[in-house]
C-alpha cells in the first residue's frame, strides 16, 4: 500500500534523475522530461498555489509572502532533487506563523486567524510530503481551505475559481493512485472531471433536500467584518465612497409595474442627533411614554415586491417607503421603529430574500406639535453661525403665517435651485462649519452635504427636521426584469415636520440636481482603462454585457445563495406535501437515496448483461448443452458443438435443427453477408426442441 | 491481526473455490473504506458543520459535490476491478528458498482502461507480500508477475492471491481473493557447496541401463579431477561452460570401453539427515545434468535409471521434492 503516493513522498530517490534533467535544457523541455515524482509534486504545488491565490484578498500580506516562499522553495527542491528540510525548519516556520498571526489578529482563534493559519499550514505541510498519510493531509487541508474562501465571497466567480481548485485537487489525488508508469496528467484530469460531473446530481439532490438548520452553536460574530454599505453614522465624505462603489445592494422584483423613479426611496437608518460633525440615530432624553410614535397611515393601492438583499451585517431591512406589515425574513423577524425604519433581530450576515408590501401614498408622525419633536430641533452651539443668521433672515422674510413651515421649505429649495449650487462627487474636504461652507462658500457637494446643510437650516428656523439615509433609485436590468439597486445609489434625504401633515419627505438634492433623483442620471466614477475603452468603443455593448452578467449573478443569488429552509419547504409543497416539515424533508431525502440505490442495483444487472449479445446467446446454448451432458461445452465453438450434438443425440429431427441453429449462429457472426439477425436467432432459440439428457 | 481475525480470514479464504481462471463479478469483489476514506469522511463532516454554522450555501455545494465525487469514486473503484478475468499460467517449479513466480494474465473487455491494479500473495500468517502493480488497457490484457517465497519442498497449493485497487481516490479499497487451482512443485534447495560427484561405477552390460551402446565409440565423461591430462579434457564442453559463466571442466573417461554408470544414491551421499541428503542429491542432479553425464537416482522405495536431459532431470527433482 505504501507504494502508492510515494511518488509524492520519495522525492529524495528521484534526485539523480532530476539532476540529469536539470542540465542546461530550457525549462519547458525540462518539464516534459521530469521524472514522474517531480512532475506530480510540481503539479500538486501548482494546485495549492491556486488555492492560496484565491485567498489572497483575505489573508495578511506576510501570509501570502510566506506561503509563496514556501511553495517556491519546495518547487526548487523538487526540481533539483534535493532532500526536504528537517523538522527544525518546519517548527521554526510554524512558530513564526503563530507569532505573526497573533500580532495581526490578536488571537489564534476566530475566523480570520483560522484562515491565515490554515493557509500557512497547507503550505508548510508540503515540506513534509513523506508518507501517504502526509499527502492525504494536504488534500484534506486543501478541501478545507477551499471552504474558508466562502467566508468572504460566494459569488459566481468565486464558485468558478473554487471548482477549478477542486478539480485540481481531485486530479492530483487520482494521479497519485495511478502507480504504474508515467500516465499523462490529462488522463487523471479526465477521470476527476468525470467523477465530478457524475457527482453533480448527487450534489444537487443533497443540496435541495438536506435539511437546512440553524447554526449548531453560537453564530460566529465575526461573520461579516469589513463589508461596505451604509453606516449608522454620517460624516461628511462617508457616502462619497459608497457613491463610487457599484456593487449591488438590493435586487427588487415588483409584482406589477415598478413605481415612478421619484418614489423609489428605500428607507434605512434615520439620523437625528447632530454634534456638529457627525449625524447619529436619535437617542432621546425623553421617557418612552413621551417619545414620538410612528403613527403611519397609508392609502392607495399597495405595491407588492420581493427584495434580495446582499449581506451588510447590520440588522437593517431596506423597504420602499412606507410599509405597514412586517416582511417575512428567513430565520428572524422584522419590526418597525418609530422613525419607520425596519429592523431584524439579528444582523443580516447572509444574502436574504423577503417579500413586502409598500404604499407610496402615506403619512406619518404626529399631526400636532408634541414635546418629543424638540429632539429634532437640537443644534450644537458654536457651529455654522452664518447658517443661523440666514435662518433668522429667512424667518423674518416669510413671517409667521399659518403655513410658514411649508413656505420656508419652498424658499430654501428655491434657493438651492437658483443659488448656483451644484452637485459634485468631489466637493473636497469641509472644515468645521460644514453648513456655512455649503451655503455660502463652496456651494457644491453631494446628497450628504446638501441634506445635512438643509436640515441644519431647517432646525435653525425651528422646523423639526431629520436626515433619512437609504437607497434611492436603481436600474432596471433588461435581461431578467429585476430592479438593481447599487451601493452608489446610497442616498441621504431630509424629513421635515409640518403641522397638520406630520413628517414630510424633502429631497434637497433633487433641487440641486434634478437628474439625481428624477431620471437617475449619475455622476460617473472615474473609470478604469478597460471599462473606459469598452464604453468608448461600444456603449451599448458595455451596458448589455453588464446587464447579462448581473442577470446571471442574480440567478445565482436567487437559486443558490438564497436557497433556504423556506424554499426547501416550498419545494416539498410543490411535490404534494400539504404541510411539509423537517421530517418530510428527511423522508424525501431517504426516498431519493433508496431510489438511487435501486437504480444502482438495476444498473449493475444491466451492466452484467452488457457483454456481447452474440456471446450471451452462445453462452445460453452452451449452458443448456453442458446441462445435457456435453463435456467441455464452454470451450467449444458453435461448429464443434454442432458436431457434438450430432454425435451425441443422433440424427433426430430435434438434434438436426439444433446443430443447424448452431451453424447459423456461427455464420451470423463470421460470414461476410449473413442475412440473419441476432433477434431471429434468439427467436429460433426459443423454439428449439432440446434432446432429453441421458438418452443419446 | 488478532488470532481470531486470522482464523476468520483463513476460514473465509478456505471457502473461496479454487480455479485457475477467475472472472471478477459483483459476487467476489469486496469493498471497504480505507483509513484515508475515514479521513475524507471526517473532512466532509467538518465542511458540513462549517457550512451549517456559517450558513454558507456555497459551502453546502462544495461539501455535497465532494461527497458526490467520492460516491462516484466508490463505484469507479469497484468497477475498476469488477469485470476483469484473472488467469494463472501453470507456474514453473522452483527450488526451496527461491521465489515462485506466478504469471497472471488480466483480461479486460471494458472500453475504458483500468488503472492501478495490485496483485500479491496473501501469506500464511495473513501478511501480505508486496503488491505488483499494473494497468490494463481498454479491451486488452496485461501480464503481471506475482512472486511468492517458496516454502518447503513438495507439491504445494498456491496460497490465496489478492487483487486490489485503490484507484481513483484511495478512499476505498476494492479487492478480491483468488485461490488458483494450480499447484507448484518445489524442489529441495541444492546444497550450497556440495562435494564432487561420486565416481561412476562400471556396470558391464547392465540390463537396467537406460541407454544401450550402439556403436564402439563411446564418450564417457566425468568431472575434471586434478591430475587429469589435458588431452582428456572435453574442450567443447568446457567452451560451453565458459560461455555460460561456469568454469567446470569435463574429462573424457580414460579408456571407457565400458559404460560408466553414475548412481546418485541417497544411502551413499554422506549425510544422515533426510533433508540434508535430499539437498545434496539435488545439487548432484543439477551438477550431473550440467556436466552432461548419465545419472540415475536411488531413493528409498524409488529408483530412476540413469539417463540425462531436461525431462530426466525434472523427474529426478520431482522425486526428490516428493520424497
Amino acid at each position: 500500500m505504501k507504494v502508492l503516493l510515494q511518488q509524492l513522498a520519495t522525492v529524495r530517490s528521484a534526485g539523480a534523475a532530476a539532476r540529469n534533467a536539470q542540465s542546461n535544457t530550457a525549462t519547458a523541455a525540462r518539464t516534459a522530461t521530469l521524472p514522474r515524482d517531480a512532475r506530480d509534486t510540481l503539479f500538486l504545488l501548482g494546485v495549492i498555489g491556486w488555492v492560496v491565490l484565491l485567498q489572497i484578498g483575505h489573508i495578511p500580506w506576510w501570509c501570502t509572502a510566506l506561503t509563496a516562499a514556501v511553495l517556491g522553495w519546495r518547487s526548487v527542491l523538487t526540481l533539483r532533487g534535493r532532500p526536504l528540510p528537517g523538522w527544525a525548519w518546519r517548527v521554526g516556520l510554524l512558530a513564526l506563523t503563530l507569532g505573526a498571526t497573533w500580532l495581526t489578529h490578536r488571537t489564534l482563534l476566530g475566523r480570520d486567524a483560522g484562515v491565515t493559519l490554515i493557509v500557512v499550514l497547507l503550505a508548510l505541510k508540503t515540506l513534509e510530503l513523506r508518507a501517504r498519510r502526509d499527502a492525504f493531509v494536504v488534500f484534506f487541508l486543501g478541501f478545507f481551505t477551499l471552504l474558508t474562501h466562502f467566508f468572504y465571497s460566494q459569488s459566481l466567480l468565486t464558485a468558478a475559481g473554487i471548482l477549478i481548485a477542486l478539480l485540481g485537487l481531485l486530479t492530483a489525488l487520482v494521479n497519485a493512485h495511478m502507480p504504474v508508469g508515467r500516465p499523462p496528467l490529462l488522463q487523471a484530469a479526465r477521470t476527476a472531471a468525470t467523477m465530478t460531473a457524475l457527482g453533480a446530481p448527487i450534489m444537487l439532490v443533497l443540496f435541495l433536500l438536506f435539511p437546512r438548520m440553524a447554526p449548531l452553536w453560537g453564530l460566529p460574530n465575526d461573520g461579516m467584518t469589513g463589508r461596505s454599505g451604509l453606516s449608522a453614522q454620517m460624516r461628511v465624505g462617508q457616502v462619497a465612497q459608497l457613491a463610487l462603489d457599484d456593487s449591488v445592494a438590493l435586487r427588487v422584483r415588483f409584482d406589477g409595474a415598478p413605481p415612478a423613479q421619484r418614489d423609489l426611496y428605500f428607507r434605512g437608518p434615520v439620523l437625528s442627533d447632530f454634534d456638529g460633525v457627525e449625524w447619529r440615530p436619535l437617542r432621546s432624553a425623553f421617557p418612552a411614554s413621551m417619545a414620538l410614535q410612528a403613527e403611519l397611515v397609508v392609502s392607495g393601492p399597495g405595491l407588492r415586491y420581493e427584495v434580495t438583499m446582499e449581506p451588510h451585517n447590520r440588522p437593517w431591512l431596506f423597504l420602499l417607503e412606507a410599509a405597514v406589515t412586517a416582511p417575512e425574513v428567513p430565520r428572524t423577524e422584522a419590526y418597525m421603529t418609530p422613525d419607520l425604519q425596519w429592523l431584524t433581530r439579528r444582523p443580516m450576515s447572509e444574502l436574504v430574500r423577503y417579500r413586502a408590501e409598500s404604499f407610496t401614498d402615506f403619512r406619518h408622525g404626529p399631526l400636532r406639535p408634541t414635546v418629543a419633536l424638540q429632539d429634532h430641533l437640537e443644534l450644537p452651539p458654536g457651529f455654522n453661525p452664518r447658517t443661523l443668521m440666514l435662518a433668522q433672515q429667512l424667518r423674518r422674510e416669510i413671517g409667521a403665517g399659518p403655513a410658514y413651515g411649508l413656505a420656508l421649505v419652498e424658499t430654501v429649495l428655491e434657493r438651492l435651485r437658483t443659488g448656483g449650487y451644484t452637485y459634485t462627487l468631489q466637493p473636497g474636504v469641509y472644515g468645521q462649519h460644514t453648513a456655512d461652507e455649503f451655503w455660502f462658500d463652496r456651494r457644491e457637494g453631494f446628497c450628504e452635504h446638501i441634506a445635512s446643510s438643509f436640515v441644519i437650516l431647517m432646525r435653525a428656523m425651528d422646523i423639526p427636521a431629520r436626515i433619512v439615509t437609504g437607497y434611492q433609485g436603481g436600474e432596471l436590468n433588461s435581461v431578467d426584469g429585476y430592479w438593481t439597486v447599487r451601493q452608489q445609489d446610497a442616498h441621504a434625504w431630509a424629513e421635515v415636520w409640518l403641522q397638520g401633515r406630520g413628517w414630510v419627505r424633502v429631497d434637497p438634492t433633487s433641487a440641486v440636481a434634478p437628474g439625481r433623483t428624477g431620471t437617475l442620471e449619475r455622476l460617473r466614477a472615474p473609470e478604469g482603462l478597460f471599462t473606459g475603452a469598452m464604453r468608448t468603443l461600444s456603449p451599448d455593448m458595455a451596458a448589455r454585457v453588464r446587464a447579462v452578467w448581473e442577470a446571471v449573478n442574480n440567478r445565482w443569488n436567487q437559486w443558490v445563495l438564497n436557497y433556504s429552509q423556506g424554499k426547501q419547504l416550498d419545494l416539498l409543497k410543490r411535490l404534494g406535501f400539504s404541510s411539509p416539515s423537517w421530517t418530510d424533508l428527511a423522508t424525501v431525502l431517504m426516498a431519493v437515496l433508496a431510489l438511487v440505490s435501486l437504480m444502482g442495483a438495476g444498473w449493475t444487472l444491466w451492466e452484467r448483461r452488457q457483454h456481447d449479445p452474440w456471446l450471451r446467446l452462445l453462452d445460453r446454448a452452451r449452458q443448456r448443452l453442458s446441462a445435457l451432458g456435453v463435456v467441455d461445452a464452454q470451450q467449444m465453438t458453435p461448429r464443434t458443438l454442432a458436431r457434438q450434438v450430432q454425435q451425441r443425440f443422433g440424427d433426430t429431427d430435434a438434434s438436426r435443427r439444433l446443430s443447424d441453429w448452431l451453424i447459423r449462429l456461427e455464420a451470423q457472426r463470421y460470414s461476410r453477408d449473413s442475412p440473419l439477425t441476432l433477434a431471429t436467432l434468439r427467436r429460433e432459440y426459443q423454439q428449439l426442441v432440446w434432446p432429453r439428457p441421458g438418452h443419446p | 491481526m488478532s488470532a481470531l481475525g486470522q482464523r476468520l480470514q483463513r476460514w473465509f479464504h478456505s471457502r473461496v473455490p479454487r480455479t485457475d481462471t477467475l472472472a471478477l463479478t459483483q459476487r467476489n469483489v469486496y469493498i471497504l473504506p480505507t483509513r484515508a476514506g475515514a479521513m475524507l469522511a471526517l473532512t466532509l463532516l467538518v465542511l458540513l458543520v462549517a457550512s451549517i454554522n456559517y450558513q454558507l450555501n456555497l459551502g453546502y455545494l462544495l461539501t455535497f459535490l465532494l461527497a458526490g465525487a467520492t460516491v462516484v469514486g466508490m463505484h469507479v473503484c469497484h468497477g475498476n476491478l469488477r469485470g476483469i478475468v484473472l488467469h494463472l499460467s501453470p507456474p514453473a517449479a522452483v527450488h526451496a528458498g527461491q521465489a515462485v513466480v506466478l504469471d497472471v494474465q488480466l483480461t479486460s473487455e471494458r472500453k475504458r482502461a483500468r488503472y492501478g491494479l495490485g496483485l500479491g500473495v496473501i501469506g500464511v500468517d495473513a501478511a501480505h507480500t508486496p503488491l505488483a502493480w499494473t494497468d490494463v488497457p481498454a479491451q486488452s490484457s496485461a501480464r503481471v508477475q506475482v512472486s511468492w517465497p517458496a516454502p518447503q519442498r513438495g507439491l504445494h497449493a498456491i496460497p490465496p492471491i489478492q487483487a486490489q485497487t485503490l484507484f481513483p481516490l484511495g478512499t476505498f479499497r476494492v479487492w478480491t481473493v483468488w485461490r488458483p487451482a494450480a499447484q507448484v512443485l518445489v524442489y529441495p534447495a541444492p546444497e550450497a557447496a556440495p562435494p564432487a560427484l561420486p565416481a561412476g561405477s562400471s556396470e558391464p552390460g547392465s540390463a537396467g541401463s537406460a541407454r544401450q551402446q550402439d556403436s564402439g565409440e563411446f564418450d564417457g565423461v566425468r568431472a575434471y579431477r586434478r591430475g587429469d591430462p589435458q588431452k582428456t579434457v572435453v574442450w567443447k564442453k568446457a567452451a560451453q561452460a565458459f560461455a555460460a559463466g561456469r568454469d567446470d571442466l569435463v574429462s573424457r573417461d580414460a579408456l571407457s570401453s565400458q559404460r560408466q554408470q553414475l548412481w546418485l544414491d541417497h544411502a551413499q551421499c554422506g549425510h544422515s539427515a533426510l533433508e540434508a541428503r535430499l539437498s545434496r542429491l539435488t545439487a548432484w542432479v543439477l551438477m550431473a545434468e550440467r556436466l552432461g553425464l548419465d545419472y540415475g537416482l536411488r531413493l528409498p522405495g524409488r529408483e530412476l535409471p540413469p539417463s540425462q536431459g531436461a525431462t530426466h532431470q525434472a523427474r529426478c527433482l520431482e522425486a526428490l521434492a516428493l520424497a
